[in-house]
């Protein structure tokens, strides 16, 4: 048991700066994802963590002491790699002791300890076989064995589920939410994912070209992105974001993109004026509620849910309809914004505008 | 043509290619076993004499009870062979992996420097290796002839072997560091058990190498070293040259390659192919 901080941690290759002045503090027990696009420093972060990478500056910390000098074995770190990285030589019980073996611990509590580590995972029955001829999923829970079964004081994960099916990941999902809640054993994940990000972190760091654009709850980052690159990155579908101009006539205040101009009541709308982003989730996009008529484009109906994006000029807005909603392309429809979802963007630094006209 | 036709001309003229290659690399071969049955008269006379009644067993328990000491050649052999594959992937894979793997300094050079070592040709080579061994005291010696024919092969082992380990995912490494593994323990316990097919490729490659040399063999071992195909050689000598004697040594010497060859076959194409793949 322990917590994580990582102090200003910089990692250079060459001209490239994998990680620019990396701060973050994971509390005991606490499940913090990494997330972002390839190439922002989220696994780099993650390996300097293990102890598989040096940063080049700035410290790590475990349970409040500075373990950059120690091996991954000696930070006490278990973790699950992208591929799983599985023996292939050895059986899904070898695999899941190894780490007890080069313990020297003796063979009866190796073989008592895989067994109960085993079942957990549902992987009693293939105990004997070997990683190739186990199917995907339970290759990747013979990774999640191995790294359970050591206890240690912290889990990494390496975007784990992402050689998997759909269907697979969120099942795996839920075992691994599972597991971190009968376990409470810090954790920090490492996704591009942003669905899986939101539906398993306690916190969400969302990291962009080395540094942490953001750190906060599902919640924070969904509804309160501090960012455009935020508010951009979270939510499925993403939020439309328009480059339009806040304008302010006759007591109304108005957000014009191209020849359409969205009435937002004042309240909503920061007080400073002018050309600013605006963004706008498919839940907030209202149908047939009053407001602006237009043309629907495109309809995706899946299900339990239907997107319907509409379309003027060169700009495309999306909505999210629950239940199977019936239109069809070129329909008129009238479009109208809940102000309660609506987000502003200085356009120059990409910061979120408040209600106040502070940048966030 | 239709499509099948031409699928089927395709096979064909590739059955043939193959046929031809296969005949032009055994004539030699087969004719060899041939003339290991018959009399040196009927081997001699033009063209060669190869009635069915001709036939013998007569050169291979001549070769067997000459005073020229096949036996103690193929002994020699053996011990020469069999410890060069052995160190060789012995010193091999661990030179291989350390360059595949480690930050060694100067890592490339190294790999470069192993590389000339193989670009001399053996007559360049042979008199300042003769004196070295004999100053040493290590000509017609065992030991000595492995000596040189390590450093023969340990280049190709190296490079070979380099290639494979790079190869293998650095994730499986860093899993093993994760659950408490040093470097050595990584090597000996993840690395080579995976590596076994290019192992064995390049261990028996080594013994074949070593088994099959004759240059070397024959300038550095005189009487008590001599290996077997310097055994062989001396079948044709300067007065009289007993060919069928000499092929028949020749065709006992390659049972034991031949045998390897066999056996680890399975291996030796799977590491061929993996490399090819991977690499």
């Amino acid at each position: 048991m322990a917590d994580v901080e990582l102090r200003a941690i910089t990692k250079r290759y060459g001209a490239v700066e994998a990680c620019a002045d990396v701060n973050l503090h994971v509390a005991d027990g606490e499940f913090v994802t990494l997330l972002g696009p390839s190439g922002c420093g989220k696994t780099t972060t993650l390996n300097i963590i293990a102890g598989l990478d040096e940063p080049t500056s700035g410290e790590v910390l475990m349970g409040g002491k500075v373990v950059n000098d120690l091996t991954p074995y000696e930070r006490d770190v278990a973790m699950v790699f992208q591929n799983y990285a599985l023996y292939p030589h050895m059986s899904v019980a070898d695999n899941i002791g190894f780490t007890l073996r080069l313990r020297k611990r003796p063979r009866d509590e190796i073989r008592r300890r895989v067994q109960t580590v085993a079942e957990m995972l549902e992987l009693a029955h293939v105990l004997e076989r070997l990683p190739r001829e186990l199917s995907g999923g339970q290759q990747q829970r013979v990774a999640l064995g191995r790294a359970v079964i050591r206890e240690p004081a912290v889990f990494l994960f390496d975007e784990p589920f992402s050689n998997l099916d759909a269907a697979l990941r969120v099942k795996m999902r839920v075992e691994v939410k599972e597991l971190h809640q009968r376990l409470g054993i810090t954790s920090l994940f490492v996704t591009h994912d942003q669905e899986e990000a939101l539906s398993l972190s306690d916190r969400i760091a969302i990291m962009r070209d080395g540094h942490v654009e953001q750190v906060g709850t599902p919640d924070d980052v969904y509804a309160q992105p501090r960012t455009r690159y935020v508010a951009r990155f979270i939510g499925s579908p993403q939020m439309d974001i328009f480059t339009g101009r806040l304008e302010r006539r006759d007591g109304i205040t108005a957000y014009v993109v191209g020849s359409a101009a969205f009435e937002i009541p004042g309240e909503a709308a920061p007080t400073c004026d002018g050309e600013l982003d605006m963004g706008v989730r498919a839940e907030h996009v209202r149908l047939n509620a009053g407001g602006i008529p237009m043309p629907v484009r495109v309809v995706q109906p899946l299900g339990s849910m239907t997107y319907v994006t509409i379309g003027w000029d060169e700009e495309l807005l999306t909505s999210r309809l629950l239940g199977m909603a019936h239109f069809s392309p070129g329909e008129a429809v009238t479009v109208s914004l809940d102000p309660a979802g609506l987000l502003f963007f200085d356009r120059e630094s990409g910061r979120r505008v408040l209600p106040d006209g502070a940048l966030a | 043509m239709s499509r099948r036709g031409r699928a089927r001309t395709r096979r064909i003229g590739i059955g043939l290619g193959l046929a031809l290659f296969v005949a032009w690399t055994l004539a030699p071969i087969v004719w060899a076993l041939i003339s290991s049955f018959l009399p040196l008269r009927a081997l001699t006379s033009t063209p060669p004499d190869l009635a069915p009644g001709n036939f013998t067993l007569e050169n291979y328990l001549g070769v067997l009870s000459a005073d020229r000491d096949l036996i103690g050649g193929l002994r020699n052999s053996a011990i020469v062979a069999s410890f060069t594959a052995v160190l060789a992937l012995l010193i091999g894979s661990s030179a291989a992996y350390a360059l595949a793997r480690l930050r060694v300094p100067g890592g490339g050079k190294i790999l470069m420097l192993i590389l000339v070592t193989q670009m001399f040709p053996a007559m360049v080579i042979i008199i300042p290796l003769f004196i070295v061994l004999s100053r040493t005291g290590l000509t017609d010696s065992q030991v000595g002839l492995m000596i040189v024919y390590l450093s023969f092969v340990l280049p190709i082992v190296i490079w070979v072997l380099k290639g494979f380990f790079e190869a293998v995912p650095r994730e499986l490494e860093r899993a093993a560091a994760v659950d408490g593994a040093s470097t050595m323990q990584v090597f000996r316990l993840v690395v080579l058990p995976i590596s076994l097919p290019p192992l064995f490729a390049t261990g028996v490659f080594a013994f074949i190498e070593a088994w099959n040399e004759f240059f070397f063999a024959v300038i550095l071992t005189q009487s008590s070293a001599k290996t077997a195909p310097v055994v062989v050689a001396e079948f044709s000598g300067q007065y009289v040259s007993l060919y069928g004697q000499m092929v028949a040594a020749a065709a006992i010497a390659s049972i034991p390659v031949i045998v390897l060859a066999i056996v680890f076959r399975r291996y030796i194409l799977e590491g061929f192919v993996e490399g090819a793949v991977k690499g």
